[in-house]
């Protein structure tokens, strides 16, 4: 299924097999019932950082299964005011 | 801070000045200071820009010491923009400064009779107050340059801005950074105007020959400052986020949240975002040679501020905030960073309120006095403002004001006070603390979107009613406490999420002061400064009727949640009792 995938304040794509190494919007193909943490761990994102993930506008938690078209982005913890 | 500053400036023979001992008011400071002297001293039916109202500018009850992040000057008054008690606080020197000098507070009393203008230098031997009409309508960045000439680069400087001398309702104070820029405002609820009414243009604070506050036990404040600031760099918000990209972080999260509110509050998303980001305003203001790190007062290690070029590499404005992005950017359809940047000088240079500016442009936007999206024509709409032509007085004179000239039905105020840059509907939380804020629609006074979007300090869902009451309480008793420490409130993340930290900061209170303060404490001190405040709006007039957000919230749902504000009447008016 393809996701939408946007990576937000420095994150980026780190997993070197993947077209999108580097990027930080991209579109993927991935394995139908991938979850959030799933995805996470195919992007090789940095484990030790917590992450706020919005799946099509919505805050979901690491085991949300994801959808065919669906819209992700990931942001590690931001602030502002 | 054993001292107040008394300057009367309506006296018969020019102003006049007392300085006397703190008194009652003694272990005050910031916006705990500034709330109870107004509602002590000032008639809450009064006024706003009538000689009774008075205008009280306090530092924190740790400003001027070798702590870290206390650099936060509270201002305090009957506000013109609200009718309601007003505190406005901003970042810059002068906070550091007036405390070092031993002023726990200076309070401008009364209004002159004729219209000379006065300029006020306060340095260890004592005040000059002196007319200087030569200073008249002179913006911001021009007014510090000319002071400079006489005063120096030594000293810090609050001024106003042409618009404060006109008393617009969005008039701001502004308080210059390290580097002598006017950049750090006092900006919501037209404090500004009420400094104009007074007729004071510069206060110039010098304090040479002045030494840090020395806090009771020495040793445990430098110990629990140490540990204050770990924990600030340990926190990914406070340390990493911040630094490296200023609030405008915001931008992408909360488009991605479908709560950035877009097109006057018509939609939560804008499609121009990406161009508008924190990111790209990091990767651009680095690449003109300007950073993307920068602190707005000396002790400050959060460095959330920076420096934004214009495209030659010429200084253009400092770092765009969240807010100012937002309300001149997506809230009124424009993508361009350069825009924004340009009308954020504007807001500095003029003396004006970035929010209530941003969103009033949207409105007369909405309107149909310019278009959705036209950059050339917000700037000019700045310019009127700036030259205070009869629209430039209106648009200054902020959004409810506007929208009435205009016939705009749909107009985000609060009380008078613009919506910031959160939709209530896509953020209930935030909605309940525009709605019951004591300051009007403001965001900082409870920032629930820490916790609704953010995740810091708990996770309540922004989409449902359920927990925003208790959110918004909780986040505004504890604003109330920290506003009245000196410190910015940057800190918050850090010591909601890691409670060693908050133990740090307690500890730094308790060893500045001889003290055994404990969160309970805090707690009440928030508590005490929310009451205060909330009688004196009963007193002037202010029932719970107020206490709401405007029709079409509640009845207009905005995409792409498809939700309207659904916190019930009953519920807000639980959010004071405790």
């Amino acid at each position: 299924m393809q996701l939408e995938i946007r990576l937000f304040a420095g994150l980026k794509c780190n997993n070197p097999q993947l077209p999108s190494f580097g990027k930080d919007a991209f579109d993927l193909d991935v394995p139908t019932g991938t979850t959030v943490g799933e995805l996470r761990k195919l992007l090789a994102i940095n484990p030790d950082i917590r992450l706020l993930n919005m799946v099509n506008h919505h805050h979901e938690a690491d085991d949300w299964v994801l959808q065919d078209n669906d819209r992700i982005g990931i942001f590690p913890p931001i602030g502002g005011g | 801070m054993d001292k107040i500053l008394r300057i009367d400036m309506g006296a018969a023979n020019g102003p006049k000045m007392t300085v006397e001992p703190v008194g009652e008011y003694a272990g005050l400071g910031g916006r705990a200071l500034t709330s109870i002297v107004v509602a002590k001293e000032v008639p809450p039916l009064c006024h706003p820009l009538g000689a009774e109202n008075k205008l009280v500018f306090a530092p924190g009850m740790l400003s001027g010491t070798a702590g870290a992040m206390t650099g936060r000057l509270s201002v305090g008054c009957k506000s013109p923009l609200t009718g309601t008690i007003k505190e406005s606080n901003a970042g810059g020197q002068a906070a550091q400064v007036m405390a070092r000098l031993g002023y726990a507070a200076m309070i401008l009393e009364g209004n002159p009779a004729g219209d000379d203008l006065y300029k006020i230098y306060i340095n260890k031997d004592g005040v000059k107050i002196e007319i200087d009409n030569s200073l008249k309508l002179l913006d911001n960045y021009p007014l510090v340059e000319r002071l400079r000439q006489e005063y120096g680069d030594k000293v810090a400087y609050i001024t106003i801005g042409s618009a404060g001398e006109r008393k617009l309702l969005a008039a701001s104070i502004a308080c210059t950074d390290p580097q002598l820029r006017p950049t750090r405002h006092c900006g919501r609820g037209g404090v500004g105007a009420v400094m104009g009414v007074k007729c004071v243009k510069a206060i110039i604070l010098d304090d040479a020959g002045m030494k840090m506050r020395p806090p009771v036990d020495p040793e445990k404040y430098r110990d629990a400052n140490r540990k204050f600031v770990e924990g600030l760099r340990r926190h990914p918000v406070s340390g990493e986020a911040l630094p490296a990209y200023g609030t405008n972080v915001l931008t992408n999260i909360l488009n991605e949240a479908g709560g950035y509110p877009t097109y006057n509050f018509k939609q939560g998303q804008f499609s121009g975002s990406a161009n508008l980001s924190g990111e790209a305003q990091a990767q651009l203001e680095v690449k003109r040679g300007g950073t993307a790190t920068h602190g707005c007062h000396r002790g400050c290690v959060i460095q959330c501020s920076g420096i934004y070029n214009d495209k030659d590499g010429h200084y253009l404005t400092k770092q765009p905030e969240y807010e100012t992005v937002w309300s001149h950017g997506g809230h009124c359809g424009i993508d361009d960073l350069d825009t924004v940047a340009r009308l954020d000088f504007m807001d500095d240079n003029i003396g004006v309120d970035t929010i209530d500016m941003g969103v009033t442009i949207g409105v007369a936007m909405d309107a149909g006095i310019i278009p959705f999206g036209d950059r050339e024509g917000a700037i000019r709409l700045m310019e009127e403002v700036g030259k205070g032509t009869p629209l430039g007085r209106i648009l200054g004179c902020g959004a409810e004001i506007t929208g009435k000239v205009f016939g705009v039905e749909r107009v985000p105020v609060v009380k008078g006070q613009a919506l910031p840059a959160y939709d209530p509907r896509a953020v209930q939380g935030i909605g309940v603390t525009y709605a019951t804020s004591t300051q009007g629609a403001d965001h900082t006074a409870g920032y629930a979107i820490a916790t609704n979007i953010l995740k810091v300090g708990g996770d309540v869902d922004p989409l449902k009613p359920e927990g925003q009451v208790e959110l918004s309480r909780n986040l505004q008793i504890a604003t109330a406490a920290i506003d009245s420490t000196g410190m910015c409130l940057f800190i918050a993340f850090a010591i909601m999420d890691q409670p060693e930290t908050f133990q740090a900061l307690l500890d730094m209170l308790n060893a500045f002061y001889g003290a055994n303060m404990t969160a309970d404490d805090v707690v009440e001190l928030g508590k005490k400064v929310l009451s205060v405040e909330r009688d004196f709006n009963k007193r002037a007039g202010f029932t719970a009727q107020h206490d709401r957000l405007p029709r079409y919230f509640y009845t207009e749902p905005v995409a792409p949640h498809n939700l309207t504000f659904n916190v019930k009447d009953e519920e807000l008016d639980q959010v004071f009792n405790w």
